[in-house]
């Protein structure tokens, strides 16, 4: 009981979970890959991932040994099956378009036509009628009366109107 | 709120707290001193980086790395020995992933690329390697069909 202090559970737990290290399984771990985590990445701006894609098994333990004798021994099959025991695609494969901009345009238009209906049918069923001041008469009468008394001479629309003839200079 | 922190700052500085925290911060900063290395000076490191004694997988990748992430191409003396290390260290895995990572460094020159593959290919025949286009990894070989496009 003694040893279950918080403190070494914390140390044990830490150890365990350190970089990922509790979640690669038996993983070899080959280097710093992008960050220092035991995390396994495809990507074109580091193409050196820290662990090697698969565990190590029975299925590549013999093909493992070859690789320290001659390559030239390495038929194409062999070589393609130890890339791919380090490495999940390689760089053609990532690096190709992935077809995800149907459905991402899909989506796109879609939330388009729902924000478009929602303006529609709120417009239509919920939201009062806009106010009198709105109608074009209403509207008139207002630019009538600023013309009038004389809103703004010097850059604004009294200076526009021409006083004498009535009319727009 | 406002008048409590302004109380503390009048207080700290009166007292002295912050006066000496940030002073010794600005006598301390250290700028750089820019050191200009040559292109000859950054090839004959990654050269001999590649042809320590003591290199292990780890010190490999990050090499490799470092020269990723750098604005520069290897040249062909230093792609050959980062072949030889590879053989050294018995991974053949990592010789087409550089060779991959070669070729994307050299998207938009291919003449450099073909010198490069040229320059290199001896030591590739020596140590058995294969090119990308003998491996079939110069397009995608594993790759599923995109269901709308069989319509």
């Amino acid at each position: 009981m003694s040893l279950l202090k918080p403190k070494l559970l914390c140390t044990l737990l830490a150890r365990r979970t350190f970089h990922g290290r509790a979640q690669i399984g038996k993983r070899e771990v080959v280097g710093h890959g992008l960050n220092g985590t035991y995390s396994y990445l495809d990507r074109a701006d580091c193409p050196y991932p820290a662990i090697r894609w698969e565990e190590p098994g029975s299925h590549i333990d013999a093909l493992l040994q070859k690789q320290k004798g001659d390559w030239k021994n390495l038929s194409l099959e062999e070589k393609k099956a130890l890339y791919r025991h380090s490495f999940r695609q390689t760089f053609v494969e990532f690096d190709s378009p992935r077809g995800d901009w149907r459905i991402i345009t899909g989506g796109v238009m879609f939330g388009l036509a729902f924000a478009l209906w929602m303006s529609i049918l709120l417009k239509k069923f919920v939201l009062p009628p806009l106010p009198e001041s709105c109608s074009e008469e209403s509207k008139q009468a207002q630019l009538k009366r600023m013309i009038e008394i004389r809103a703004n001479p010097v850059e604004g629309i009294a200076s526009k109107w021409d006083y004498e003839n009535n009319r727009w200079k | 709120m406002l008048r409590s922190a302004a109380r503390f700052g009048v207080l700290a500085v009166r007292q002295g707290v912050l006066c000496q925290r940030v002073a010794p911060a600005i006598g301390a900063r250290s700028f750089s001193a820019a050191v200009e290395e040559t292109d000859a000076e950054i090839d004959a490191h990654f050269e001999a980086y590649f042809k320590r004694a003591d290199l292990d997988p780890w010190l490999l990748r990050k090499g490799l790395y470092d020269i990723h992430r750098r604005d520069m191409i290897p040249n062909p003396e230093i792609c050959k020995t980062i072949l030889k290390a590879c053989r050294k260290l018995d991974d053949y895995a990592l010789t087409t992933r550089f060779l991959e990572a070669l070729k994307f460094k050299c998207r938009g020159e291919p003449a450099l690329l073909a010198f490069i593959l040229k320059e290199i290919k001896p030591t590739m025949d020596e140590l058995g390697v294969s090119t990308l286009e003998e491996m079939g990894y110069d397009k995608p070989e594993l790759w599923l069909e995109y269901p709308d496009d069989r319509l």
